[in-house]
């Protein structure tokens, strides 16, 4: 256990219960799921079958009615700011820059103004938005919104990344040069586990190392898959590889019914 | 652009390179069109209309129509208005008028402490509220309470507690404008983006800096819209309060002017006091300018662009 980055080890959560008259609600039903550091889980499921669940208890929000969830060995307490976490919209600051909405994790630590220039334009670059560190969020297209948004979560260099459908708002052609872009930087930072929630199983394929399906509400884990595909990966020519058409194939034939 | 400019190839797209498209519009250029001249006729054409309206008298000669038994355009007796000559003729004997002067201060004073002390503690009240959940379910009933009475009518009250000077004045604007920034202040913590409270929250974020960082900065726009109103409103309780009793003040004189049928001198006073209302709106416009940059490429939040 102690080798896991993440693990949760028999976990329910139950929403509600404190109004009598409303009916309580079981997101999670004795889930467990071990991720060694270093790897790259994508978590598929329909909507509404806990996977943001997952995701918010990982990041400290809430604690699971039964079960344990730990980060490398111990009970997660508490938010902590070595997690980074990306919620499903991009939740920019509007009253901030491109630049200043990179640095927030990093002021929440309390790290130099230098540092943190010097680490969000260096991010900013990667991202190919050096030209619009200036820029507020309202002047920047989705696509770039939500590039500032990753690199927002990985200014803080975390070792653990939480990621709900980041890519979900964007159309398809943006949708693979950000998904491109985001796994580069995975590639080039080896040693940083990711959770990676959507209800995408392409995009779950082309990204993970393994992709855990859940079934619909109350959540349980359906398939558990590794994806034997060779990395760094390229997106765009990997989407018509036959290997990788044939596992998504594979996959998609054992949850039909689940996801339809 | 001269005339010896080359013609603009014909728009087929064709044979044209990024090259022959204009330069983007001079500095002057650009400051004339964002100038909107249209805009700025017409309304120069409203102010000479009203004027001449105004001049002419027509606007107080009455329309003849009774609804229920009521005149809603009545005719004004000729000595119960006054013409923009008239007006004028006051302003270049205030000008010279060092008890004019003093009046006015007096007014500024009262409307400035009055705006600064109840949007202080309107600001941190509603701050409070907002942010504990808890003090505002108990505190709530009260304030609504509280600001469900007609705060005009504490105004004689308070002109026992505090004198006729300009305390009583100063403590009417203070009640008014506490109201006008608190309430909206308090519904703006709530109605914070709570995307960027958890997003906060999963970055390690201490209670201060959430406070710092996501609350304060988020109810921005808010706070500045009920300043403007709360801006307004404090001159309009001085000037109550002064009507009501006062050793001196520009309201103290508008009344003084009604009741000796000095209408060119009311008229002026009034202007008067319309224009220390906008200059106080201004200058929050100023310090608005600069909090709220981020929201310069949207329209509105501005009351006066000239």
């Amino acid at each position: 256990m102690s080798d896991s980055a993440v693990a949760l080890e028999n976990v329910s959560l139950v929403f509600g219960g404190d109004d009598p008259r409303t009916e309580r609600v079981v997101a999670l039903d004795h889930v467990s799921l071990r991720v060694p550091a270093g790897q790259f889980v994508a978590v598929v499921g329909p909507s509404g079958c806990g996977k943001t669940t997952i995701l918010n208890m990982l990041a400290g929000l809430i604690r699971p009615t039964l079960g344990s969830v730990s980060r490398n060995g111990s009970e997660i307490q508490g938010p902590s700011r070595d997690v980074g976490y990306m919620l499903a919209r991009s939740a920019l600051s509007p009253w901030r820059t491109a630049r200043q909405n990179v640095e927030l994790g990093l002021e929440i630590r309390g790290e130099r103004k230098a540092d943190r220039r010097l680490r969000a334009t260096e991010l900013l670059a990667q991202l190919r938005l050096e030209g619009f560190a200036d820029a507020y969020p309202s002047m920047l297209s989705q696509g770039m919104q939500q590039r500032v948004a990753i690199a927002r979560t990985l200014a803080i260099d975390p070792d653990l990344w939480l990621l709900d459908e980041p890519f979900g708002a964007l159309d398809a052609q943006t949708r693979l040069t950000v998904q491109s872009e985001f796994i580069s930087l995975w590639e080039t930072n080896p040693g940083r586990t990711v959770i990676f929630v959507t209800h995408d199983l392409e995009e779950a394929v082309l990204l993970a190392d393994r992709v855990v399906v859940l079934t619909a509400r109350p959540g349980k884990i359906k398939l558990d898959a590794p994806v034997p595909l060779p990395r760094p990966r390229v997106l765009d020519e990997l989407k018509f590889d036959p290997v990788f058409t044939e596992i998504e194939h594979r996959i998609w034939k054992e949850l039909r019914d689940e996801l339809i | 652009m001269s005339s010896s400019d080359p013609a603009p190839p014909a728009d087929t797209g064709q044979g044209a390179t990024l090259d022959t498209v204009p330069e983007s519009a001079t500095l002057w250029r650009w400051r004339i069109r964002q100038l909107d001249l249209p805009v700025q006729l017409i309304r120069a054409a409203v102010v000479v209309g009203l004027y001449f309206l105004w001049s002419s008298r027509a606007l107080f000669k009455g329309v003849p129509i009774t609804v229920f038994g009521f005149e809603p355009l009545p005719e004004v007796k000729d000595i119960f208005y006054a013409v923009p000559s008239e007006v004028w003729d006051y302003f270049t004997a205030y000008y010279h008028d060092l008890l004019f002067w003093k009046d006015l201060w007096v007014t500024v004073q009262e409307a400035f402490w009055g705006f600064a002390l109840g949007s202080t503690a309107g600001l941190l009240v509603g701050l409070t509220l907002g942010y504990f959940r808890r003090l505002q379910k108990i505190f709530g009933p009260f304030l609504v309470f509280s600001n469900a009475v007609p705060k005009i009518a504490l105004a004689p009250i308070l002109i026992l507690w505090y004198g006729i000077d300009m305390g009583s004045k100063i403590a009417l604007a203070t009640v008014i404008v506490f109201f006008l920034v608190q309430m909206p202040t308090t519904a703006a913590v709530g109605l914070v983006d709570p995307d960027l409270n958890i997003l906060a929250t999963t970055m390690g974020a201490t209670q201060v800096q959430r406070f710092r960082k996501v609350i304060i900065p988020g109810i921005m726009p808010a706070v500045f819209g009920a300043l403007r109103l709360a801006a307004i409103y404090s001159m309009l309780a001085v000037v109550f309060g002064e009507f009501l009793a006062s050793k001196r003040g520009l309201g103290q004189r508008l009344l003084y002017s009604v009741n000796q049928f000095n209408m060119g001198s009311a008229f002026a006073l009034m202007i008067v006091l319309a224009l220390i209302a906008l200059a106080l709106n201004g200058l929050i416009g100023l310090v608005e300018r600069r909090v709220l940059k981020w929201q310069s490429n949207r329209e509105g939040g501005q009351v006066v662009s000239l």
